[in-house]
């Protein structure tokens, strides 16, 4: 596979694996990062640094998801994204 | 803590803080592992990218255009929900390692980036690849200085 088409590659199957698993994993595991790869889960981690590593040693360059287990979901917040004030001129 | 001052001066369009923002000039890689998988399997590791990032005190998480990525051969890790007045989205993330040059800042490891489209060159041709969020300036002293057109940074 190439890098480049990797990295439009979409992580569905791992997000609909992650929501369905989401309440068990709360159980034991909250607070930590899980690495998940098509509809397996590989673990949880302590870090996503942790993750990420034993993301690449398994998998290289191909897609595998990392997700932070908690009950509520950070909303990322970018107001000069958002307002398009990027592209503003004077 | 080592100072670093960036003046914002063209010799064509004079002081260009105001205009463009605080810039500082930035290269973004392939994370450290990555590398390490590459190099371990003798495949040619992509050189980073250079740029230029816009301070945003105004960005909770910092952003970077997808199109690095991509020339990186970097996969997203994550989706993660966005709010914007203009209504809810979903963003990608990615790992990347993040240089400062002009402040020898070198190999910062980011799991978390935030890919988006924001790529666009200032009047005086500087190509902003990136917005410099709160998550990574928790770790500077940032001062803007208007009347003198330039910018402190301190890591």
């Amino acid at each position: 596979m190439s890098s480049a088409s990797g990295a439009k590659m979409a992580l569905d199957k791992e997000l609909a694996l992650f929501s369905r698993i989401k309440s068990e994993l709360l159980k034991n595991h909250e607070g930590k990062f899980v690495l998940i790869r098509g509809e397996e889960l590989i673990g949880t981690y302590d870090s996503v640094e942790n993750a990420y590593t034993e993301g690449v040693k398994r998998f290289g360059c191909e897609p595998f998801l990392i997700k932070k287990i908690s009950e509520q979901e950070e909303v990322y917040r970018n107001q000069a994204l958002a307002l398009g004030l990027m592209h503003a001129r004077f | 803590m080592p100072v670093f001052n960036f003046f914002h001066w063209s010799e064509k369009h004079g002081r260009t803080l105001n205009e463009t923002g605080a810039l500082v000039s930035v290269e973004i890689g392939v994370p450290a592992p990555l590398k390490q998988y590459l190099s371990e399997k003798g495949l040619s590791i992509p050189a980073p990218v250079s740029g230029f990032a816009l301070v945003d005190t105004g960005a909770f998480a910092t952003a970077v255009d997808e199109s690095v990525f991509t020339s990186l051969g970097v996969s997203h890790i994550d989706e993660v929900p966005t709010d914007t007045p203009h209504g809810s989205g979903t963003s990608k993330v990615y790992p990347a390692n993040i240089n400062f040059p002009g402040m020898n800042v070198t190999d910062m490891a980011m799991e978390r980036v935030i890919g988006c489209k924001l790529k666009w060159k200032t009047r005086d041709d500087k190509e902003i690849l990136m917005l410099l969020g709160r998550d990574l300036l928790q770790y500077f002293l940032f001062v803007y200085n208007g009347p003198s057109s330039d910018v402190t940074l301190c890591y």
